[in-house]
């Protein structure tokens, strides 16, 4: 037979190749797609294995198979946008980052590719059983795109052991200029080399996720719930202010111990004493600083002023059903199955740390049990107390484009006061800040289809 | 009439080059048109279209974002031809030189990290770069007096010396192979007819050896030109916690410029105008190499 093809020995198997490939390609494509009758995505692994364990009960009750799916997260998110372009199958779930959804809601809400679950929501009543600020992240135009997993409150960790030695009391740190003062006090060269050695706080020089967390804290959101860019405000110019001086200077009293080995490293010297500390990045410490086990505690965020909100938030996850699902139904069940059922959702808090904001949750056992790590404290209470005050953030497809200018804005002023000091500063601050959000806006206003609802 | 073995044989070479057609009609062609076309509009998430005519290009030429990506990305490519092609000569020179037979392993050495991909080079160096702990302030500190805590990913006025350094260490290899290869092809004994004239070894290098070696040298520059106006992945794994922006958009470059408005926005018409220019200023770039080298003048 290879002998009587015309084209020679080559043609004949490089031929053979691509026809068994492809036809191997597709009979198990098809496999896979008749395997399951609802298909979830998602980007944590933890979420992932959590859900491996309770699926077999759900696909029990409903006579149905569930497939899963564990993608890396940018690769999720493009190709979750790549589908919803070209129309090709989405899985029926996908669970969401912070700051992906507004790709998603840029255009008219005819095209948004995902379920409106504000009614589902509203019927099932579990609406006022959920951390009411946990829905803006994934609202677009007043509806519900899909269910916050987390609530992300904030607190700061700290080494217990030298905060302790050196004398600092923690109810003392009622406000962020008495944290200040403290930190002025403590932060110093302690062997005579001209390098600082101790600092009071890990905070990024550059602004970045630390003065976020910082402006969310005080009620400064980027974005108002119109979408409107909402960052030029006067509670921004005074948290930079506030931050710019401790972070740069010789009176510093914050460093940036970084992520990793590097923070694990600063951590056990004690380079910095205390830590910004969400919900899940205090289960990252558990795990990547283990020696320090007995040494750290967690502490409300001192507020801006006496009496102020003790608590920020940071980062966060949904889950949304796509358009294209077509058992709406069955996706709805599943969405309820995995997000409010309290007997795992206190094994989830267990093995992540992170409060769910399903409010019922947060009496199960495992929310008052005492963690070994932080000195026997009761992170699931001590963080679920805080949960209900997290601010609200709203996004925006033009989110990044909004962190860049308020990242130019806050290094504009830092170049200022490294040359000028603090004289002047504000009214720098101020300018920079109003032409930063004149810049977004003018993008925005590029936008010509967003506005037909 | 034509017997069926004639009709196989007119028909044969169509038949072997139609998936070459196919592939490039579908995955090249259409594209590049589609993208032509989408210049023109703005997209506005994944459903909808509108015409809006040169907007999209006046709006790039008036956006100081944009002139801020293609300073950093001019400055790149500057640092490319400038600093990262002359070290590569230098070492497939110094390589050529020797006889040893420790040649190959040097060469492995020098090539072994374009072989690992730019996300890892990046999250590598993002440790190696930490303030205080990482090894690069940790070996400056105690070279020079650097100072420890320098925030080489933290400070705008570092981010791109970082970037550059990092590229070094990928790329200085990968193109000392092109001089190495190119080096080996010159003819010794014109090298040697000008050292019996009397031609000191600088004499000898820019009078003999680069001259021969000249489509080779055109080739590397005006690829490390092209490729230094398509980095995107090393920034964005360097500077992961700002999508590869960096400080005061002190790593933006006009590709990651591009991803930003294209697949953070959802805005494929802003997207597809930057790919327009970028291959506008590319294509001027590459033509002023070729008009200053005077490769377009030989045949």
């Amino acid at each position: 037979m290879i002998e009587r093809f015309p084209y020679g020995k080559a043609p004949f198997w490089l031929l053979a190749l691509a026809l068994s490939s492809g036809l191997l390609l597709l009979a198990t494509r098809q496999q896979a797609a008749r395997a399951a009758d609802l298909t979830l995505a998602t980007f944590a692994v933890q979420h992932y294995s959590a859900y491996q364990r309770i699926l077999p009960e759900f696909e029990r009750r409903h006579h149905v198979k569930v497939g899963i799916q564990l993608v890396d997260q940018r690769a999720l998110q493009t190709r979750l946008q790549n589908a919803m372009l070209a129309h090709t199958a989405v899985p029926d779930l996908v669970e969401l980052i912070d700051g992906s959804i507004g790709y998603f809601t840029r255009g008219p809400l005819k095209d948004v590719g995902f379920a409106d679950l504000t009614t589902r929501m509203a019927q099932s009543g579990y609406r006022e059983r959920i951390v009411a600020s946990r829905f803006s992240k994934w609202q677009s135009r007043g509806h519900l795109f899909a269910v916050p997993h987390d609530v992300h409150p904030v607190m700061l960790a700290y080494r217990a052991d030298l905060v302790e030695q050196l004398g600092i009391r923690i109810d003392e740190l009622e406000t962020w200029d008495d944290f200040a003062t403290v930190g002025a006090r403590v932060s110093k060269d302690l062997n005579g080399d001209g390098v600082i050695d101790r600092y009071m706080i890990d905070l990024p020089a550059a602004g970045g996720w630390g003065l976020n967390v910082l402006l969310l804290q005080r009620g400064v959101e980027l974005f108002g719930p119109r979408g409107e860019v909402s960052f030029d405000d006067p509670r921004t110019v005074d948290t930079m202010l506030w931050y710019l001086k401790q972070v740069r200077g010789p009176r510093r009293i914050a460093t940036e111990c970084g992520w990793g080995q590097p923070l694990a490293k600063a951590m056990s010297d004690g380079l910095a004493l205390f830590y910004i500390a969400p919900d899940w990045r205090s289960y990252l410490l558990q795990t990547d600083v283990p020696s320090l086990s007995g040494k750290l505690k967690l502490m409300p965020l001192p507020a801006w002023e006496k009496g102020g909100r003790r608590t920020s938030v940071w980062g966060g996850t949904g889950l949304a059903i796509t358009k294209q699902s077509r058992h709406q139904d069955l996706a709805w069940e599943l969405l309820k199955f995995l997000y409010f059922n309290t007997n795992e959702l206190g094994k989830r808090f267990a093995s992540t740390n992170i409060v769910p904001p399903f409010k019922d949750a947060w009496t199960l056992p495992e929310f008052q049990a005492p963690n070994s790590f932080y000195s026997g404290q009761r992170l699931g209470a001590e963080y679920a107390r805080l949960a209900p005050d997290t601010p609200a953030v709203w996004d925006s497809p033009y989110t990044a484009t909004a962190e860049g200018k308020l990242s130019e804005v806050f290094l504009h002023g830092a170049q200022y006061f490294d040359a000028h000091g603090e004289q002047g500063l504000r009214q720098v601050i101020e300018r920079e800040l109003t032409a930063a959000q004149a810049y977004v806006q003018r993008v925005m206003s590029r936008n010509v289809l967003g506005a037909t609802h | 009439m034509n017997t069926p073995k004639q009709y196989y044989r007119g028909a044969a070479p169509w038949l072997l080059l139609a998936p070459y057609l196919v592939v490039t009609l579908v995955f090249t062609l259409y594209p590049l048109l589609s993208a032509a076309v989408l210049a023109f509009y703005q997209t506005n998430g994944p459903a909808s279209r509108a015409f809006v005519g040169l907007d999209n290009f006046g709006f790039l030429l008036s956006d100081p974002v944009f002139y801020r990506a293609l300073r950093n990305t001019s400055i790149f490519a500057l640092c490319s031809v400038f600093v990262q092609l002359p070290l590569s000569m230098g070492l497939a020179m110094l390589l050529n030189s020797g006889s040893s037979g420790w040649k190959g392993v040097f060469r492995l050495i020098l090539f072994s990290p374009n072989l690992v991909g730019q996300i890892f080079v990046g999250i590598l160096f993002s440790v190696l770069f930490t303030p205080r702990y990482g090894l690069i302030n940790r070996f400056l500190h105690a070279l020079t007096g650097w100072g420890l805590e320098q925030q080489w990913l933290g400070d705008p006025a570092l981010v791109m010396p970082a970037i550059v350094l990092t590229a070094l260490w990928v790329y200085v290899g990968f193109n000392m192979i092109f001089f190495l290869a190119a080096l080996q092809g010159v003819d010794k004994s014109l090298e040697e007819a000008a050292r019996i004239d009397g031609a000191n070894r600088l004499q000898v290098f820019w009078n003999v050896t680069l001259p021969s070696m000249r489509h080779v040298v055109v080739f590397v520059v005006i690829t490390s030109v092209i490729g230094s106006f398509q980095l995107f992945e090393l920034p964005l794994a360097l500077l992961p916690t700002s999508n590869g922006r960096g400080p005061d958009n002190s790593g933006l470059t006009v590709i990651g410029y591009l991803y930003d408005a294209a697949f953070n926005v959802g805005d494929l018409g802003l997207g597809s105008a930057v790919g327009w220019v970028v291959a506008f200023v590319i294509l001027l770039a590459s033509a002023l190499q070729l008009r200053l080298t005077g490769a377009t003048e030989e045949t």
